[in-house]
């Protein structure tokens, strides 16, 4: 319809003709123009994706993780201009690629890097220092009411496979060598201060953490605790470390 | 209703009890202000190839050399590290060892 979604369409549909009524300065063919343009358009995305998901281009292979990235550009252009945030939807694009059914992992080490990327352009959030915390548990009934936000970057992965050891492993972290990649791991990704960390949970502390980023009270996240393998003071050890916490919002009114 | 109470001190006691805990861990050690006291946050500074010239969406500086191949690659088996990741497919368990670019510390 509009000129600019003609534009838009024939730029990345090489079937296309080029759009109507283009000229250049010195005669040359518009087509053959257009053409570089429509490469640049496809390479910077197909770049971008290298940029964001580097452990799973080294995972497949540059020409492999290329061809793949290529078929995703064509599937799902850009709907945002924040080139940072393209191909968030790219870890589900290779989940069900069957070329990279090989590799059933790499769909999980692509969602934790992108979950990076999240975790690093999260907004900045003063989180509450330990004694601010030790106030807030001077009423402890009030405790299971309580209500705990975490720092905007806080994120969690849940992996059937070994996602983090994958990912670590090619950060030089820990030795490829000793990775099973069948191993379920849940990733707890976080940027509290400068540096994004990736850091392995147990499976019941994801449980835990989930509950509470899903506005879960104290009480009940611990309730539905699996108690079995489930290590509170741990977790919240964690929690308290990290600098994770941004404020514990108690909900007077349901106390009885 | 009273049993309901029971479980809400239990659980109540159980809270107080492992956030003193987790506390005391932190306590001890550099307190948390005095290691914010040696860092700064550096604005402008952004991951690896976030913010160069790639970034900019739709500048050309990336790629003007690079003729992208068409999507037929994926044909063939991927060829990257994961010859080299632990499978319990393969015979040898894995294929040769690390190649990475190791800064073990």
């Amino acid at each position: 319809m509009s000129t600019q979604h003609e534009f838009f369409d024939a730029l990345l549909d090489p079937a296309r003709p080029i759009p109507a009524g283009l000229t250049t300065w010195n005669g040359s063919d518009p087509a053959v123009r257009f053409a570089v343009y429509r490469n640049n358009v496809i390479v910077s995305l197909i770049d971008a994706l290298a940029d964001s998901y580097p452990v799973a281009q080294e995972l497949v292979g540059e020409e492999f993780f290329r061809a793949m990235a290529r078929l995703y550009v064509d599937a799902e252009p850009p709907r945002s201009r924040v080139l940072a945030f393209y191909g968030t939807s790219f870890p589900d694009f290779i989940e069900h690629f069957p070329p990279a059914a090989s590799v059933p992992y790499l769909s999980d080490v692509a969602r934790l890097e992108m979950l990076r990327v999240r975790a690093y352009h999260a907004a900045e959030c003063a989180t509450l220092p330990a004694d601010a915390i030790a106030q807030s548990l001077a009423d402890v009934d009030q405790l299971p009411t309580s209500v705990i936000r975490f720092h905007p970057s806080v994120r969690l992965l849940r992996s059937q496979y070994a996602a983090a050891s994958l990912w670590a492993a090619h950060q030089g972290i820990e030795d490829i060598a000793t990775v099973d990649p069948e191993v379920a791991e849940n990733v707890l990704v976080m940027r509290p201060h400068v540096d994004v960390e990736v850091i392995r949970v147990s499976a019941s502390t994801a449980d835990f953490i989930a509950r509470l980023l899903d506005g879960a009270t104290l009480g009940t996240a611990v309730e539905q605790a699996n108690l079995a393998d489930f290590d509170l003071r741990n977790t919240l050890s964690l929690l308290v470390q990290k600098q994770l916490i941004s404020s514990i919002t108690t909900s007077r009114g349901k106390q009885p | 209703m009273s049993s309901f109470t029971m479980t809400q001190k239990t659980t109540a006691a159980a809270l107080a009890l492992a956030f003193g805990a987790a506390l005391s861990v932190t306590a001890a050690p550099v307190s948390a202000a005095d290691k914010m006291a040696d860092m700064e946050k550096c604005f402008g500074v952004a991951l690896k190839g976030k913010n160069d010239c790639k970034a900019g969406a739709g500048t050309t500086c990336a790629g003007t050399s690079k003729i992208d191949h068409q999507g037929n690659a994926w044909s063939m088996v991927p060829a990257g590290t994961c010859t080299k990741t632990a499978s319990k497919t393969s015979p040898t368990g894995f294929g040769q060892l690390v190649e990475f670019k190791k800064k073990k510390a």
